[in-house]
């Protein structure tokens, strides 16, 4: 999977570059709009991530261009916390997704994965993860040959880290997909917090390998072994 | 012209309307006066006509051969502006006597017995006043005509004239000239009162203007601005306030930022403990993130470019909702928290906004009570507003806190409650959001201990409509 960074910002084009190739993804990395429209144009990539604001062209003449040539490689926009006029206007010429800086990691790859996985139906019935099994259909979910009774937000907590099984989940994400919350707000994380906590405790009994681990300062994630 | 006129001072504009109207004025009561006196002196020139033809009247007989002759003599002889001419005709119009032959007066036309005819006509190069009536003569009937010069009257008439349109435009510039001395005066003590508001600076808003009578209008005004001044100021107080204030909760977390990263590069440590270093450093970023968040909103929550999207709500649902997402940190706690809402109440709001206040409030709640104690929270519709009331079972708010509780940053205990993960902020939002949707909040000691707070939302007044309708329709 090759990935086009539009960005003109050094440091953080370098976190970008590092956290996708921790990813597996090939990162391909343009310092300036010149050097992103000569590359969007010039190579084919199966995703570009595309800051609005940089110095000479500008991300929104790149991505006028781009559809303008009937390119329809994904692009996910970044843009500051107040153009919201850009972000508009950046989905309305064609933008699949956007995010506002300063964003997490977590989700920009989230995003990243669920642009890249759009078109292939991904229509999972079942959720596996060690001896973690969720089973859509019948909204059960066992682990081993225990049966866990599970309420319906920590089904469906469960349900989210599995679905991004392996990938950190930020407090963030959650907020917004699982409690459908548009803003993240402190008495919301303290409910995440607590929330789960419970669920760990139904998940991860004591003596058994854990599986929900938390990361200090960045979120959540569901994996077989310690990160 | 019109420009120009706009961007003279007031002092010239009123000299230039006080001119005018004065002038204006001026004219009309010379025209008026001139018009009066006019008629005034022909009146009096007409009844020295009727005297003058009495004269003639009583000085007129029959001489024994039939004839017409004088008995006295003419007065006025030899005065050529007191001239008089006298003239007698037969009633068939024949000329009997004339005493200036070459006045050459048309000829006459027998007036009716008992008419005074009076008659401004044309001789000798002026124009002459006569009267004409009849007369008898020893028992002949006669027409008699006095005539008069009018040069002596349209003299004077003229002079009088002359007088009044030389001494207007006089009058006139007198009248600008007091008018702009006055003008000047009137507007002195604004021109003061500018040059001491000049001296004024963001840092000098205590200073008030010197008011020298407060009863009259300069005096109102400069109450006026110095009481704008006195409320510039409170303003700029608070600006300062939250300015200082939000360093400081800026420069909290920076500085455990700092000192994190920089124990965790003093000496080597395992991977685990620089994954600790490193989260607690993001833990704060993450603090601060929010914070800005936050900020960033309320400045534009001040600017009033956040737009508020209205819908019909009902208050009940929306707290229950909020009720059942933090419920989980109530039982926690193990306190109860429990909804009484015994009807909907159906606010027109912005949803999310409103949401987010009535959030905050009863996390507060959540946060400042003990462990297994109540907070009842309850809805109900008084008059037109719907009143939402969440009362705690917390230590209270002490008295001289309840103003400034929500002002941005304020704490009641500097220290516990940022351990608590609050940003200091979620109160201040929470009034922004009740009042950007017409509401007010306030907070209130219970009588046993505990704070209330109270949020006031008007009803939706389709609601109320319907309410009564349907009242109407039981009722009915």
């Amino acid at each position: 999977m090759r990935v086009l960074v539009v960005e003109d910002e050094r440091k953080l084009a370098q976190v970008l570059a590092s956290a996708l190739q921790a990813e597996h993804y090939d990162v391909v990395v343009a310092p300036t709009g010149e050097d992103g429209f000569y590359h969007a144009n010039a190579e084919v990539f199966d995703l570009v991530v595309l800051d609005l604001m940089l110095p000479g062209r500008g991300g929104l003449e790149i991505l006028q261009t781009l559809r303008n040539r009937h390119i329809q490689t994904p692009v996910l926009i970044l843009t500051a916390r107040d153009g919201i006029e850009d972000r508009v206007l950046g989905l309305d010429l064609g933008a699949d997704d956007y995010l506002v800086k300063p964003f997490a990691l977590p989700e920009l790859l989230a995003r990243i994965r669920a642009l890249l996985r759009r078109g292939r139906p991904s229509e999972v019935l079942r959720l596996k993860a060690a001896d973690l099994e969720v089973d859509m259909v019948t909204r059960c979910a066992t682990r081993g040959d225990r049966m866990l009774d599970l309420t319906p937000r920590e089904f469906e907590l469960l349900e989210y880290l599995l679905r991004h099984h392996g990938h950190l989940v930020s407090r963030e994400m959650l907020a917004r997909e699982v409690w459908k919350e548009p803003r993240r707000a402190t008495p919301l994380d303290n409910v995440i917090d607590v929330q789960m906590a419970r669920l760990r405790k139904k998940v991860d009994p004591d003596g058994e390998p854990r599986l929900i681990h938390t990361v200090r300062g960045v979120g959540f994630v569901l994996k077989e072994n310690e990160p | 012209m019109i420009g120009r006129w706009r961007r003279a001072s007031i002092r010239a504009r009123l000299t230039a309307w006080y001119t005018a109207v004065l002038t204006l004025m001026l004219v009309i009561y010379a025209g008026a006066t001139f018009v009066a006196v006019r008629h005034e002196f022909r009146e009096r020139f007409d009844e020295g006509l009727h005297e003058d033809f009495e004269a003639a009247e009583e000085s007129l007989v029959r001489t024994a051969d039939g004839g017409i002759a004088w008995t006295a003599d003419r007065h006025h002889e030899g005065d050529a502006e007191y001239r008089v001419a006298q003239e007698v005709w037969s009633p068939t119009g024949e000329e009997l006597y004339r005493s200036d032959a070459s006045l050459a007066l048309p000829r006459v036309t027998p007036p009716a017995t008992g008419e005074y005819r009076y008659e401004t006509v044309m001789a000798k190069g002026g124009r002459w006043r006569t009267v004409t009536a009849m007369h008898s003569v020893g028992g002949m009937p006669v027409v008699l005509r006095i005539a008069r010069p009018e040069e002596r009257l349209r003299t004077q008439l003229q002079e009088i004239l002359l007088v009044l349109v030389l001494g207007l435009p006089l009058v006139a510039a007198l009248a600008g000239i007091s008018g702009y001395l006055l003008a000047r005066r009137a507007l002195a003590p604004i021109d003061h009162l500018a040059s001491e508001a000049r001296r004024i600076t963001a840092e000098r808003l205590h200073e008030p203007l010197s008011v020298p009578n407060e009863h009259d209008e300069i005096g109102r005004l400069a109450a006026v601005i110095n009481d704008t001044f006195a409320r510039l100021e409170s303003s700029f107080d608070q600006l300062r306030r939250f300015t200082a204030d939000a360093s400081h909760e800026l420069r909290t977390p920076l500085a455990l930022i700092r000192g994190v990263g920089e124990v965790g590069l003093g000496e080597s440590r395992t991977p685990a403990e620089y994954r600790e270093t490193i989260g607690s450093m993001l833990e704060e970023v993450d603090r601060l993130t929010q914070l800005v968040d936050t900020l960033l909103r309320l400045s534009h929550g001040d600017a009033g470019t956040i737009r508020v999207v209205r819908e019909r709500v009902d208050l009940a649902q929306l707290t229950s909702d909020v009720i059942s997402s933090l419920g989980i940190l109530a039982e926690e706690r193990k306190q109860g928290l429990i909804l009484a809402a015994p009807e909907p109440a159906i606010v027109s709001i912005d949803r999310l906004v409103v949401r987010e206040a009535i959030t905050n409030v009863i996390d507060n709640a959540i946060k400042y009570s003990p462990q297994e104690s109540n907070i009842d929270v309850s809805i109900r519709a008084i008059d037109d507003h719907a009143v939402l009331t969440v009362a705690d079972e917390g230590p209270g708010i002490p008295a001289e806190h309840r103003a400034r509780i929500f002002d941005r940053f304020f704490r009641v205990d500097e220290g516990r409650s940022r351990d608590r993960g609050g940003t200091g902020l979620g109160l201040a939002i929470a009034k922004w959001a009740v009042e950007i949707n017409g509401g007010h909040i306030a907070v209130d000691q219970r009588p046993h201990g505990g704070s209330v707070f109270r949020i006031t939302l008007p009803l939706s007044r389709v609601a109320i409509i319907a309410d009564q309708a349907a009242h109407h329709r039981v009722g009915g």
